[in-house]
């Protein structure tokens, strides 16, 4: 009787649990399918603006827009872009949250928030490399979708139009779409050490020979001559090539036929100075240098010069970063011949995500009005960001403390270039960063690192479906 | 307990004992039903995603998932890619040397402690400090210490007028310094599991063969070794899972550089996931390295089946 009761009873048992994980599964299933694709609960910390109180409206001003989140990288610019917000909120009332998120993981926070029924962020801080796909595919929203009178100011630098995309030739060009707004105009600067350039009578470098020249007077002991970008090298390798009238790519806007020219003669000049100022003039670990070590290097007194982005200005004024406070002057990076100059654009742009409802996106929109706005980009730069726009620049150059590289800045727009900004880009990066690097290491010589990497990026573009030229080897 | 009230009636006992039937006939189903739901769901769908993913061309367009079969495509792709047999063949170097030097460091430090009468629960502590770090902090801690002009090792080593290295930053040290780290990691890992095997060895064999007259080295070479292969196996085993799938510990320290010196198969996936956004080719690779640990793991078992034969 007891066996039978405990069997009847185990039967019972199990009979239940299996029943209740199948009922828990199926309900779980079953569950709505935004509650499986939303985001996790973000851990934004409110600007301390967006904390206090919103500041109270009359009836004769505009209703406050509603609260918007914006995700934005921890970057060195940031401290700018925080105070450029407070401002933001004091102005107008309206609220804002900061996502503040590490560059690491920025792209797949982007990514989530536009494959969710709606996206937990209103404005998505997007950097060189991405925004093409998010273009592309439609993920961030049209501007002109949002106000269709919006016309961007004039005095707005585009970068080579990184604000915009052409569906039809799939590249971001002049004739494309709005599509972002530029937030932080991280461009490469040339910085010198202007006390040791001035004891040896050496004026700031126009050219690759005057850097190498520079390279050659002033290397001694602890002092390299020159430091390279490593990791990754492409950034800077496309400012060498940009400066000696060569591409990655080049697009036949007559016929829509792409050309690979990275293997050109100039391409193999561009790489032969690179290698050169690199190998010969560079610290022992001259393969192993990224932003961080040069800044590094640079604020202690251990590089004479370097190609730079401008952003890193402000460290070499920083006491407690900088052993060559006040050394340091900037100039617009040289090219193979006076006024040969590149710069590459490495700046990011603002988007709005597509799964929004019009109120959030028009709320998104006029943050980003006011924030493009002379004034508002006037204080984001002496906040210690780095502004967007070309009259800042130009005003911001006469500024005593700042002005050594704003001047810079200012003078590099006419030599802005872009690295290729299609849908493919990461594919045709990660192929430069690779052959570079093999090419800095002597793993293999720079004519096989140009040559087999313009094949591989010929690949990349005829197997998406472009219609390519063969390439000449 | 009121029997009246548990007699059933005429109908019910017929539906009872219908329903009994029927759950004494499918019982040993529904026993293990949760697990294998539970399995399926966990196991099987993703792996059966990750299949389709790998056969098929996956983009995001307007917050929609757009599929497109593509067959085999991606091994095409892959066949054609200079990137995978280079990353291929340092991650066959990596997990070879590390799965060796950590085994026989392992097997070394596991018999000294295992004979050691103090201050085991000491060792124990400080050797397994480098399995509790997280690898993100290993990574940057020796990140740091390599650092050329800034380390610790290299500003050790000026202090006896030896120049240090470029740990990372030179092609043919690169590769050992990674592996350096790895040792320092995982070592530990290793460590405890043959030591909890030794410890569980029947220790009447030895004093048996000691009584015998065997020596100590005899010992360990006919008794211990033979006896702690099952353990060692399965310690292999797994480490070599593990080190097929390493990636924190490269990606800090050198990114897969200097050129392409430290690329390994799990970074260069990342790369093509998340840099490139290739979604299904990157699936194909992920699938590719599961099947050669696969392949790693069969050769594992069949080893430990043949030493138990």
């Amino acid at each position: 009787m007891n066996l039978h009761f405990m069997k009847k009873t185990q039967r019972g048992l199990f009979l239940s649990l299996s029943l209740l994980v199948v009922f828990s599964f199926l309900l779980a299933a079953c569950g709505p399918a935004a509650a499986t694709t939303e985001a996790p609960a973000p851990t934004e910390v409110p600007t301390e603006a967006a904390a206090t109180e919103a500041v109270p409206t009359t009836t004769e001003e505009p209703k406050p827009l509603p609260p918007i989140t914006i995700l934005i990288n921890e970057s060195p610019w940031l401290a700018g872009f925080e105070a450029l917000v407070n401002k933001y909120v004091e102005e107008t009332g309206n609220q804002v949250t900061l996502n503040r998120t590490p560059f690491n993981g920025m792209l797949e926070k982007s990514r989530n928030a536009v494959q969710a029924s709606e996206s937990e962020f209103d404005i998505l801080t997007l950097n060189e490399q991405w925004y093409m796909q998010f273009y592309a595919d439609g993920l961030v929203t049209p501007i002109k979708d949002i106000d269709p009178n919006f016309e961007l100011d004039p005095q707005i630098i585009e970068y080579e139009w990184a604000t915009r995309w052409d569906s039809e030739l799939g590249y971001s060009s002049e004739k494309g779409e709005l599509y972002g707004l530029p937030i932080n105009g991280n461009i490469m600067l040339y910085f010198y050490r202007k006390d040791l350039f001035e004891a040896q009578g050496l004026a700031a470098p126009q050219t690759w020979a005057d850097v190498e020249a520079a390279a050659q007077a002033l290397k001694s002991g602890d002092m390299s001559g020159y430091v390279v970008r490593a990791n990754p090298p492409n950034w800077e390798f496309q400012a060498f090539l940009a400066s000696y009238g060569g591409n990655v790519i080049k697009l036949d806007e007559q016929t829509g036929e792409w050309e690979v020219t990275l293997n050109s003669p100039e391409g193999l000049e561009a790489l032969n100075t690179w290698l050169k100022l690199g190998t010969e003039y560079g610290p022992a670990n001259f393969a192993d240098n990224g932003q961080a070590e040069m800044i590094a290097l640079m604020a202690s007194g251990k590089v004479p010069q370097m190609v730079l982005v401008g952003a890193a200005a402000p460290d070499f004024d920083n006491p407690e970063k900088s052993t060559v406070i006040g050394n340091v002057a900037a100039v617009p990076v040289p090219g193979s011949a006076a006024g040969m100059n590149a710069t590459m654009s490495g700046i990011w742009v603002m988007g709005v995500p597509h799964n929004l409802p019009d109120e959030r996106k028009q709320a998104a929109l006029a943050f980003l009005n006011w924030a493009l706005s002379k004034d508002a980009q006037l204080f984001y730069a002496q906040s210690g960001a780095i502004p967007v726009r070309q009259d800042v620049y130009e005003e911001m150059a006469n500024d005593p403390k700042l002005g050594w590289w704003m001047k810079a800045m200012a003078d590099s727009t006419p030599f802005i270039h872009a690295q290729p900004r299609l849908a493919e880009t990461p594919q045709i990066i990660e192929v430069l960063d690779r052959r570079l690097k093999q090419a800095l290491i002597s793993e293999i010589t720079p004519e096989q690192a140009l040559l087999e990497g313009a094949k591989e990026i010929h690949k990349i573009l005829t197997d998406a479906g472009y219609k390519v030229k063969p390439l000449a080897e | 307990m009121n029997p009246s009230k548990l007699s059933p009636t005429p109908n019910q006992v017929g539906i009872s004992s219908r329903l009994g039937k029927f759950i004494d006939r499918t019982f040993q189903y529904w026993t293990v039903a949760p697990l294998v739901i539970t399995l399926l769901l966990l196991v099987a769908y993703p792996s059966y995603q990750l299949i389709r993913m790998s056969v098929s061309e996956v983009d995001i367009v307007k917050g929609e998932t757009v599929w497109e079969f593509v067959g085999l495509k991606h091994l095409e792709t892959a066949r054609q890619d200079p990137v995978v047999p280079t990353a291929l063949k340092n991650t066959l170097v990596f997990v070879i040397a590390v799965v060796i030097i950590e085994t026989i460091l392992a097997l070394v430090i596991s018999l000294l402690v295992s004979r050691s009468n103090h201050f085991v629960g000491l060792y124990r502590t400080v050797l397994l400090i480098p399995l509790l770090v997280p690898p993100i902090a290993i990574g940057t801690m020796w990140r740091l210490m390599y650092d050329y002009n800034y380390g610790f090792i290299n500003q050790a080593l000026a202090v006896f007028g030896i120049p240090g290295p470029t740990w990372t930053a030179d092609p043919q040290l690169a590769m050992p310094s990674v592996i350096l780290v790895d040792l320092w990691h995982w070592t530990s890992f290793m460590f405890l599991i043959i030591l909890a095997g030794l410890e569980s060895l029947p220790q009447e064999v030895n004093e048996a063969a000691r009584v015998d007259g065997a020596s100590e080295s005899q010992i360990l070479r006919y008794i211990t070794l033979p006896l702690l292969r099952p353990t060692l196996l399965t310690a292999v085993m797994l480490r070599t899972i593990f080190a097929f799938k390493v990636f924190d510990e490269i990606f800090l320290l050198t990114g897969g550089g200097p050129g392409t010196a430290t690329e390994v198969i799990s970074l260069y996936i990342y790369d093509v996931f998340s840099g490139q956004f290739r979604l299904g080719y990157a699936s194909f690779l992920a699938l590719g390295l599961a099947l050669i640990i696969s392949i790693f793991v069969i050769f594992y078992r069949r080893v430990g089946q043949r030493a138990q034969a």
